[in-house]
C-alpha cells in the first residue's frame, strides 16, 4: 500500500468528505439505524487482530521486515480477526443502543471522532477504494477515558444519492486492548 | 487480616477484601499460582521444533516451545544476565532467543549457548548452570499443556480429575482433536482475575439478565429445563444443557447456535450434523446428548463450548487482569470451515464478542464495588442454592440446578485452602 491516491478532483475529494463526516456526525450523535441505511445489504465488516510479529531475519534491511500487513490476523489468516461481521451482526448492534437493558451501553459512552487523510485509491466501476483515519475520543462512567486510534480500508459504492459502505476493514493500532471494547461502530 | 476472615465457613459470605487487597494478592501467587497446574498453550500451536508462543504464568512471562528433540519445554522469558525478555514475539519458529542487552544466547530449550563477553575475561562463567529458568514440571492432557512451578504437584491427569469426563464430550468428539487458531487475543481489564472465572466456571445465571439484549429468555428456560452444574473437585465445573434422547441432531449439534453455524449455510450446517452423527459412537450416549456451556479448571482457565474459546485470566495485580482467549476449531476442519466456525467465538465473545463486552463492564464495576470503604461488615452473599448439590448415577461429581452457586462457594473453599497453607510464609 504505497501508491499515491488517485489525482481526484477537489469535487469528487469533496464528495468523499460529505459521506465520512455526516457518517461520523451519525455515530457521535447516536444515530446508529441512520447509519445502518448508509450501508449496503451486503455488507462485510472486518477487523483484523493484530500481533507482535517475529522478525524474519531474511528480511533484514527491507521494509517488509516491518510492515503493518504483517502484523495482521486477517479474514483470510489462519489466525483469528477480531470481528468478521455481515449486516444483521451490525444490525444487531446498532438496535442494542436502543434498549434499555444494553447494560454495558447505559448511560451511553460520549464519542467523538475526527476522520481525515480521506485517500481514493482505486475507482473500479461504481466502486470506490478509500482510505482514511480516525481518532475517537471515548468516555464512559466507570471506565478510564481512552482514544481510538485506526484506519479504515473501505469499499464505497457510488450511487445516483451518494455513497454506500460495502466493505470495510477497521485496522486499529493496539496488540494487546487496553480497551473498554472493541464492539464499537467505527 | 487472617484468611480465616475473608471466607466463612461454608463460603457463602465472601469478603470484598477477597477481590482488592493487595496483601490477599500476594497470598495468591505464592498460594495459588506457585502451587497449581496452570495452562499454557496447546500442541497445535508448537507442532514442528523451534515452535514457539508465549504464555503466562500469573505475572510471570514465559516461553513455552517445541524442542529440537520433539519435546515440550516452559521457561521464564527472562535473561539470566539481567533479566530482559529474550523473546518478543508473540509466536514464531527460531533457533535462538536473544538477549538485546547484551546479546547473551539461548537455545529454543532453554540452555545458554553464547555469552559474548566471555572470550575478553579469564574465569569463564559454567553456562551450563545460566540458562533460562525451567518450569520444572509440564505435563500435557489431550494436547492441552499445562505447567507448575511446584516440582511435588500431583499429575496433572490427577489434578484434572473426573473433569476430564466432560472435557473428553468436547475433545473425543473430533476424530483429530482441536486446535487453536492463531495468536491469542489479550484484552486487558480493570477487574480481580477471579471474576472472569467465577463467571465461566458455572455462572450461566447471569447471561438471561445480564444479556437480556442479546440472550432471548428462551435461551433461559432451556437451561433452566435441561441444565446442570457440576462439580468434580472444588474449583473445577463445567454447566451444560443435556437434551433429550430424542432432540433433533440441529438441537444438539456443537456449533449450531454460534454465529458461525447460524449464518454458514448449508456446507457448515452439514459439517456440524456430520460430527454430531459420530458422537455417541466417540463420546458414549449419553455425552453425545451434552450440550456444554461454561467450564472451568482450578484456578484460571476457562473454556466455552458453544462459543468455542479457551480463556486465561492473567492476574496484573488485584484490580487488573490480562485476559487471553483462543478460537478453538476442529483440526482437521477444511481451512474454509475453520474460518466461519472461529466466528462462533468472536461475534459474542473476545474485546469485539456482543457479549463480552457487557461481562467486561461488569467485572470492572464489581471491582469498583470491591475497592470501597466503609462496607466490609457486608461480605458477597455466595449462599444461593446452599447445600442442595447432590451425587448423581450417571453424572461424576456433584450436580445441581445452575442457580446453585456451589460451583462458586467450592471455588473458594479450595481458594482459603491454598492461601490458609501459606499464609504464615510471608
Amino acid at each position: 500500500m504505497s501508491e499515491q491516491s488517485l489525482d481526484v478532483a477537489p469535487e469528487e475529494q469533496r464528495g468523499l468528505e460529505r459521506f465520512y463526516f455526516h457518517e461520523a456526525r451519525l455515530l457521535d450523535n447516536r444515530q446508529y439505524r441512520q447509519w445502518l441505511a448508509l450501508l449496503s445489504q451486503d455488507i462485510r465488516y472486518l477487523m483484523p487482530a493484530r500481533v507482535n510479529v517475529q522478525v524474519n531475519n531474511r528480511e533484514r534491511g527491507q521494509e517488509d521486515m516491518i510492515s503493518v500487513e504483517r502484523e495482521l490476523e486477517g479474514a483470510d489468516s489462519m489466525g483469528c480477526p477480531h470481528r468478521e461481521e455481515n449486516y444483521i451482526v451490525l444490525a444487531l448492534r446498532a438496535e442494542r443502543a436502543y434498549k434499555i437493558n444494553s447494560w454495558s451501553e447505559h448511560p451511553p459512552a460520549r464519542t467523538r471522532r475526527i476522520v481525515g487523510n480521506i485517500e481514493l485509491l482505486a475507482r473500479n466501476g461504481e466502486k470506490r477504494s478509500v482510505l482514511s483515519n480516525f481518532l475517537l475520543y471515548y468516555t464512559r462512567p466507570g471506565n478510564e477515558n481512552v482514544i481510538y486510534s485506526g484506519q479504515r480500508r473501505d469499499t464505497l459504492l457510488s450511487q445516483p444519492d451518494g455513497f454506500s459502505l460495502e466493505r470495510r476493514e477497521v485496522v486499529l493500532d493496539y496488540a494487546n486492548i487496553e480497551l473498554p471494547t472493541l464492539g464499537l461502530l467505527f | 487480616m487472617r484468611v480465616s476472615e475473608l471466607v466463612n465457613e461454608d463460603a457463602s459470605l465472601i469478603s470484598r477484601r477477597c477481590w482488592s487487597d493487595a496483601g490477599v494478592y500476594a497470598l495468591e501467587k505464592r498460594g495459588i499460582f506457585g502451587k497449581s497446574w496452570l495452562f499454557l498453550g496447546h500442541d497445535s500451536q508448537i507442532r514442528v521444533p523451534g515452535d514457539f508462543v508465549q504464555a503466562y504464568m500469573c505475572e510471570t512471562p514465559i516461553i513455552l516451545s517445541r524442542g529440537q528433540d520433539g519435546g515440550i519445554y516452559a521457561n521464564i522469558n527472562s535473561c539470566t544476565h539481567r533479566g530482559l525478555p529474550v523473546c518478543r514475539a508473540d509466536h514464531g519458529n527460531t533457533k535462538r532467543f536473544v538477549c538485546p542487552y547484551h546479546n547473551w544466547a539461548y537455545s529454543v530449550e532453554g540452555t545458554l549457548l553464547t555469552i559474548p563477553q566471555e572470550s575478553e575475561v579469564c574465569h569463564k562463567p559454567d553456562k551450563s548452570q545460566l540458562g533460562l529458568k525451567r518450569v520444572p514440571r509440564v505435563e500435557v492432557w489431550r494436547g492441552m499443556i499445562f505447567g507448575s512451578f511446584d516440582e511435588n504437584i500431583i499429575p496433572l491427569s490427577d489434578y484434572l480429575g473426573d473433569m476430564r469426563f466432560y472435557l473428553d464430550a468436547f475433545f473425543d468428539r473430533f476424530p483429530a482433536g482441536i486446535e487453536f487458531m492463531g495468536a491469542p487475543q489479550r484484552w486487558v481489564i480493570n477487574a480481580n482475575w477471579k471474576l472472569p472465572v467465577e463467571n465461566q466456571l458455572g455462572d450461566v445465571n447471569h447471561g438471561a439478565f445480564l444479556h437480556s439484549a442479546i440472550i432471548p429468555r428462551e435461551a433461559q428456560d432451556v437451561i433452566e429445563k435441561l441444565g446442570y452444574s457440576v462439580v468434580t473437585t472444588p474449583g473445577h465445573g463445567a454447566t451444560f444443557r443435556l437434551m433429550p434422547a430424542d432432540a433433533p441432531v440441529d438441537d444438539v449439534a456443537w456449533g449450531m447456535e454460534g454465529m458461525g453455524g447460524i449464518f454458514g449455510g448449508d456446507e457448515i450446517q452439514n459439517y456440524l450434523r456430520e460430527i454430531q452423527a459420530q458422537a455417541a459412537e466417540r463420546v458414549g450416549d449419553l455425552r453425545a446428548r451434552m450440550k456444554g456451556l461454561t467450564y472451568g479448571i482450578y484456578p484460571n482457565l476457562s473454556f466455552l463450548w458453544s462459543n468455542t474459546s479457551f480463556k486465561v485470566s492473567h492476574p496484573r495485580g488485584p484490580g487488573k487482569v490480562e485476559y487471553w482467549s483462543w478460537a478453538v476449531v476442529p483440526s482437521d476442519a477444511p481451512d474454509h470451515i475453520k474460518q466461519v466456525l472461529r466466528t462462533n467465538y468472536s461475534s459474542f465473545f473476545g474485546p469485539a464478542g456482543i457479549l463480552e463486552q457487557e461481562d467486561a463492564e461488569v467485572w470492572s464495576q464489581q471491582f469498583l464495588g470491591s475497592n470501597i470503604d466503609f462496607a466490609d461488615d457486608r461480605p458477597y452473599f455466595y449462599g444461593l442454592g446452599l447445600g442442595e448439590e447432590k451425587t448423581h448415577p450417571d453424572l461424576p461429581g456433584l450436580v445441581s440446578v445452575t442457580a446453585n452457586e456451589f460451583y462458586a462457594r467450592h471455588f473458594f473453599t479450595r481458594w482459603r485452602d491454598d492461601l490458609r497453607a501459606v499464609e504464615g510464609a510471608l
